[in-house]
This record gives C-alpha cells, structure tokens and sequence, in this order.
C-alpha cells in the first residue's frame, strides 16, 4: 500500500482559532436554516443586498478566512446567481426594459432575477463562513450533543468521513494497478476513456464496500450502540452561542421590518406581476 | 474450574451458504480469566472464523449457520448481539487500516470508554496509559489519515486494550510492524495480561517477530490445532502440541516457531543452539554441486539514470518533499533482485516510477514498458471471471494458451470466478499470472508475499522463479529479509533517501553497517546460515530443502 507516502510530520490539524470557529457548530448551522429559510420569501434585491453586505462584513470580521479563499469560495455562487439573474430578466414577462431580436429583458424579471441572486450570495456568504470555520468532527459531535442525533448514526458520519479521506490515494493507486495491463496508445500514454474510469470506480466500489463493512464491525467491537453512554470532550454551548444567535436574529428581523417599513419588502406576488 | 471460565465453547459448527463443507466441526474449547491460547491452522481451516464466531459477529452479521454454544461470562451469543457482547470481548482485526474508524487518534482511544458510560474526567488519563502500554505516546494528537500501517496497528492494539475486555481476541497483531513496533506489541500485551488478566486468543503468522528472541516460551503457554473442515485436532501446552504435530503443520503450510520447523525437519528438538539441528541444517545443505542460481545474466533491460522522486507534485499547497534521490540501477535479463528498506524509505514509490506510473521530476529511466504486480492484489483486478482477468489486454491470446496460463498459475477450477471471491492466496496467484502473461520484459513486484501462508508464498516465489528462468528480470520489495535470502540474487538496500547499497545478496545480507543503516534484522535462522556456510549455493540449498518440507500444493 501507499502507507508510506503519507507525511508523519504534518502538523496537527483542526485548530479552531477565529471568533467564529469557536462558536457552537449546532447554532451555526442553525442560524444558517433559519436565514435560508427567512429568505425564501423574500423577492425584492434591497432585503437581501443589505443582508449580504451586513453577512459578508460579520464574516470577514469574525472567520479570518484570507482574502484570496474568501473570492475563490464565492466563485461557484457567483455564477449561480448570475445564471438566475439572466434567466430571469430574460424569461419573466412585463415592461420591456430592452430588446433586440428575440432577446428582451423585463423590469419585473431583472428584480426578480437580482432578488433570487442576491438570496444566493447571502446564503452562499453564510455558508463559505459556516464550512471554513467548522470542523467537521465538532460539527457531528455537536449534533450529536445538542441536536440529539443518534450515536450510531453520528459515528457512522465520522468513519464515513476517514474513508472519504483516504479515498484519493486508494483511486490513484487503482488507476496505477490498471495502467500496468493496459494497451498504450499510439503516443505512449493509457486510455482514459469512461470505460477505464468506469472500471477502476468498480474497483473503487468493491474494495469500499468491503471496508465498510469491516469498520462498521470495529466500531460494533468498540461498544457503539451501547447504553448509558458518556460524552469525552463536549462542545461547549456558552452564552456567547446564544448571544451570536440573538444578535443574528435581531439583525433579520429589523432588516426585514425595516425593508417592510419603507416599501421595499416583496414576497411572492412578485412573482405573479 | 468450569464456573470460572469466562469462554465457553461447546460442539461449535459454522456452515456458510452454498459451501458444502463446514468450516468449523465441532469445536469445544474452554478459556479461564489470564489463560492464553494460540491457534494453529493452515489458511483455510477456520482460524479467523473461530475468531468471529466468539465475537458474535457469527451469526449476527455474516450469515452462516451456527450449531453449539458460545458463552462468554453468563450470556449465550446467540441471545445477545455484538454490541452487547463487546463489553466482554475486545478484538484487534488483521487489517489496521479499517480497524481504526474515527479522524484523530485522541477520539479513536476515548470512543470504548465513551461507549461503556467512563466518567469523562477519567478518559484523558485512561487515553495516556493506553498509548504508554503500546509505546506510542506521541501519537496521541496526530489524525488517523496520518499514521503508517505499523502505527496504525498499534493504535488499534490500545484502543481494544484501553476497555480492558474480559477476552482478547488478537487477529495477526504484527503484520505490519517493525522491530521496535514488535516489542511494543509483545509487552503492552504481557502487561494487560498481567495486570487485569484477559483470557487471550491469538491467530499470527510472524511467529518468531511475535515472540522475538524467547522462541516457543514466548508463545501463549495452550495450543489449538485446527484441521481440514475446521476440526480440533490437538488442544494442550503448546511445547507438546508443536512437538507433537510440528511435522504435520509445517507439512501443510502453517508458519511456525523456527525451532519446530527445524524440529519437522531435521527430526531434532532445542533449536539452532542443538548441535543435532546444526547438523541436520549441514545436511540440507550437502550435495550442493552446481545448484546456486547462474551468475551470468542476460542484457540489460532496463536502466535509471540518478532519478529524484518526488511527491506531492502538483499538489494544490506546493508542499513536494523528496522521497528519493541519486538513484541509478540497472536489471538485466534473468535476474532477480530484492528491494529493502525500512517503512516510508520509498520502495514503491521507486517501483511504480521504473515502472513508468510515476514521473521521476530528474532523471530518467530506459528500457521496456515493465509489468508490476501491486502488494493489494485486488487493485489489479478489472473483469468480472479468472478467465477474463487473464484475458484483460490480450485480445490475441488463443483459448490454449489461456489454459495452459490457468493451468500452470493452478487457476483452471477457479476459471469462472469473481477475483474478488478469491482467498489471499488465490488473489495473488492470479494477479502473477495475469501480468506474466503480458511479454514484458521487466516483473516489479511490490511485497508480493505480504499476508500469505507459508504455502502461498513459497508459490509465488517459485512463480518469480520461474519468470526468471525464463529470462525476464524481476525486482521485487520485501520486508522478509528469509524470502530475500531465498530467492535473490541481488539486494539494492534504500535508506535515508537513496541507495545505499547495491550487490549479490549474501554479501549484502554480510553486511551490518547496511543492515543497521537501514533498520533491517536478519532473522536468525539467516544469521545463522551465513555463519555456518561459507558457499552461498548451500546456503541457498538449506533455505530450498527447507521450503519443500511444506507439501505440494494442491
């Protein structure tokens, strides 16, 4: 095996350091729902503009994620909202804004379309803080702890979690093993074709399915399932946890009120325009 | 005694489906608290299987009939399930890296205790003592993902050790360890028999690694022989035991103590220090004649020109070290070498550079495309039958050629399989025949006699052999410095980073600045050989005869 290709002197990993890791995994992941969810009938861009600048500024201030990863995490929902607001100012009927040939964009889609973006940006801004100051591992032992998920369940995640890790190396040396018998192409190089890939990923399957099995029988042999069971190292859930929780919140609601109060709010009669 | 047993097995049968033979017979075995027992058996005969089925992992998990009982403490198997019999019964499986199941190292140890209701205050101390007893302290804040196989198998020991289970059940606990890591392994265990006394089962096959320079006293003091259909053939102190069916055993293939091969052999007791075993060996070794391997190769086939290897090439935070570097060798047609070196020296990252899988990043390497056999056999596999495995890449290979393959590799009645259904043995086997039947050149091989049975491995040597002697070269990694001796006829010995040496085997094997460089111990068997004998040839004819006391394959 590739045993000895791993790096023995690898620093420790998962210190949390920022402000944010340190909160509570359960109420991030919380707060980060009920945002979604708040959001979900919002369909005018001010509420989620100004809820985007305000999530984009908490998470600078309290992530310490560098710059260059902050833009690069952002590309993915940046082009999502982007197809949203095109389709949108291109597909919605209304007053017609601009045409040419068959293409028009409408004011009602471009709001629409800017509406459901920006909701993409926000959500897309609370989770790039919520994963790149969560620690995996916490996170399940959190739930476990004060989401009341089921000890089995939790410890599968995490073997889950190991296999996944190791999964690169076994693909490559599968990829290896495979090379070896095949037919080179004219150039010299092995086929890449889907059907290799297709191949080694049975390959891939098989010997994790049995991996699988035989961890699930470890963990069954260390007493997994076993009751009354204790806690080694809890996620601590402290008064700051619940003081971020308000804090988020409050800024929800007076954003919202507030958007409502001047006449910006819209909810899903935008839509029906 | 029977009220103190804390393991009962009474008349145990275990039958899979569509298996018409059982594959244990009627197994009565009983363990008191502190008793420690050792079980025998060639690969096949229901070592692991009696394992499991003290777990409970038979019949709750693998489907398979059970007839008579297991007891453990007062509860019967069949009435609890796995979960609940592993307060009683903790297990180290064979393989380490699926025996350690969560992320960080601290986790893996504190999970037992969690389980069981410990008092957290008191798991932080329990995790420090456990990592003590198997030596590995400074392991205890690394992530799981970090750890070699050797390390790994001794997390694995002290997270089994930390519940302290009233039965341990130790699968192959050694495999994969080094010198130093064997000495951890022997004494974390003496001292958890020592101080809260578990009744032990032990199923190894580095015999004399395990019991390191004590030979047969350092063994668990009982003996189980388990026979063909998973039968008890012999049940006693394992010096009688062994004296007894040493002969039978070695016979059909098992790994024994040295000092019963020798004993099956030569017909004499006491080890290497009898002289009557000394002499028996000089025998062995007589008629010598002309049957070293020949000394003149044929052209060479493949040459590395001061290659640096490195890895993480490429990798997204930049972070390339170098494995090795200023290597140049050269393999000629017909020879056979060994590649040593201690874990992590970069043995396989040197065999899939020459075997064009790896860019070297200087450096350049010429010949042939080379065949490679990989130490899992079943990364190899692509097809779903034996036959089609061999097939795989040789549209043009006629039906009789493909028999006379099968036949040859004894693969024929296995033609129709899945690979995957194989034993180890067999997976191996077909996985030589496979590459063989590409012409190339050049076999690089990596640990190919990892985890098999003496029987599988003198096999595949012979298989090697033979490739050889056909006029191919073979180079080949392993950490069994007996099958080096066996089969080379030159080491290339890596260490710190490069090639530290490089010449016919014996004179390396002579050589202890090179051994102690790179980490390595001759067993002793070797050690005294190269004593005793000045002609190599003899040498290698004492290692021959003693491999052909294990029958003929079937």
């Amino acid at each position: 095996m590739t045993a000895q290709l791993i790096d023995i002197d690898a620093p420790p990993t998962r210190r949390p350091v920022s402000a944010l890791a340190r909160r509570n995994p359960t109420v991030k992941l919380a707060l980060l729902f009920v945002v979604s969810l708040v959001l979900m009938f919002v369909f005018d861009p001010i509420t989620p503009l100004v809820l985007y600048l305000l999530a984009l500024g908490a998470v600078a201030v309290t992530a310490r994620i560098p710059v260059k990863v902050f833009v690069l995490a952002h590309i993915p929902f940046l082009a999502f909202a982007l197809g949203l607001l095109i389709v949108n100012a291109l597909s919605r009927p209304g007053d017609v804004l601009w045409q040419s040939g068959v293409l028009r964009i409408t004011t009602e889609g471009l709001l629409v379309g800017a509406a459901l973006a920006l909701r993409t940006l926000v959500i897309g801004v609370l989770s790039i803080g919520f994963v790149l100051s969560t620690d995996g591992v916490a996170l399940m032992t959190s739930l476990h702890q004060h989401a009341r998920l089921g000890s089995r369940l939790t410890y599968a995640v995490l073997a889950g979690y190991r296999m996944l890790e190791e999964l690169p190396r076994e693909w490559q040396t599968i990829r290896q093993a495979h090379a070896v018998r095949a037919p080179l192409r004219p150039h010299g190089k092995p086929p890449r074709g889907l059907r290799q890939y297709g191949r080694a990923a049975f390959a891939l399957l098989v010997l994790s399915i049995r991996k699988g099995e035989r961890m699930a029988q470890s963990l069954e042999s260390r007493g997994l399932g076993l009751t009354p069971r204790s806690t080694w190292r809890r996620i601590p859930l402290t008064r700051t946890d619940w003081a971020m929780a308000a804090a988020v919140l409050t800024t929800l609601t007076v954003v919202v009120g507030l958007s409502s109060f001047l006449g910006f709010l819209e909810g899903f009669h935008a839509l029906n325009t | 005694m029977p009220e103190t047993d804390i393991l009962t097995l009474q008349d145990v049968s275990v039958r899979f489906p569509r298996r018409p033979e059982a594959v244990l017979s009627d197994v009565s075995v009983r363990l008191a608290p502190g008793e420690q027992l050792i079980v025998f058996g060639a690969s096949g005969s229901g070592k692991s299987t009696l394992l499991q089925t003290i777990t409970g992992v038979i019949p709750h998990s693998v489907v398979a009939s059970l007839g008579g009982s297991v007891r453990m403490g007062g509860t019967l198997s069949i009435e609890t399930s796995v979960v609940e019999l592993s307060r009683l019964v903790g297990v180290v499986a064979q393989d380490p890296a699926s025996s350690v199941c969560l992320p960080d190292v601290e986790q893996e140890l504190a999970l037992p205790l969690e389980n069981r209701g410990v008092d957290p205050a008191l798991i932080s101390a329990r995790i420090d003592r456990a990592l003590d007893a198997v030596q590995a302290r400074m392991l205890r804040h690394r992530s799981t993902g970090q750890l070699s196989g050797g390390e790994g198998q001794r997390v694995a020991l002290a997270a089994t050790l930390i519940a302290e289970p009233a039965v341990l059940l130790l699968d192959e606990p050694t495999s994969m360890l080094d010198a130093a890591g064997l000495g951890a392994v022997r004494r974390a265990i003496r001292s958890a028999v020592d101080t809260y006394r578990p009744a032990v089962v032990l199923v190894e096959h580095r015999i004399d690694e395990f019991t390191g320079t004590a030979g047969i006293a350092g063994l668990p003091p009982r003996a189980l022989v388990l026979g063909e259909a998973g039968t008890v053939i012999a049940d006693g102190p394992t010096v009688d035991v062994l004296a007894q069916h040493g002969r039978s055993l070695n016979q059909n293939g098992c790994w024994l103590p040295l000092e019963t091969e020798l004993l099956a052999v030569t017909g004499c007791a006491g080890g290497l220090g009898e002289a009557g075993v000394r002499a028996g060996l000089r025998s062995l070794g007589e008629p010598a004649g002309a049957l070293g391997r020949r000394q003149d190769f044929g052209r060479i086939v493949l040459t590395a020109t001061d290659v640096v290897i490195d890895r993480g090439v490429g990798a997204p935070n930049g972070t390339a070290t170098t494995v090795l570097a200023g290597v140049s060798l050269t393999l000629r047609g017909g020879e056979i070498v060994a590649l040593l070196g201690g874990n992590g020296t970069g043995k396989t990252s040197l065999l899939l550079t020459l075997a064009g899988l790896h860019r070297p990043s200087v450096g350049t390497v010429t010949g042939a495309r080379p065949g490679m056999i990989f130490q899992n056999a079943e990364h190899q596999f692509v097809e779903h039958t034996v036959r089609g495995e061999i097939r795989h890449g040789l549209p043009s290979l006629s039906d009789d050629e493909l028999q006379a393959i099968l036949h040859r590799h004894r693969l024929t009645h296995l033609a129709d399989q899945s690979p995957y259904r194989l034993s180890g043995g067999e997976k191996r086997r077909l996985s030589v025949a496979a590459m063989l039947a590409h012409d190339r050149p050049v076999l690089l091989a990596d640990e190919p006699t990892f985890g098999l049975d003496r029987r599988d491995t003198i096999a595949t040597l012979a298989a090697l052999g033979q490739a050889a002697d056909a006029g191919r070269s073979i180079l080949f990694s392993s950490h069994d410095l007996r099958t080096v001796a066996t089969l080379a006829d030159r080491v290339i010995v890596l260490a710190d980073h490069t090639v530290i040496a490089d010449g016919p085997v014996f004179e390396v094997l002579r050589w202890d600045e090179v051994l102690k460089q790179a980490g390595l111990e001759l067993p002793t068997l070797i050690r005294h050989l190269l004593k005793e004998f000045d002609s190599d040839a003899r040498i290698r004819r004492v290692l021959g005869q003693l491999d052909a006391a294990v029958g003929a394959t079937t």
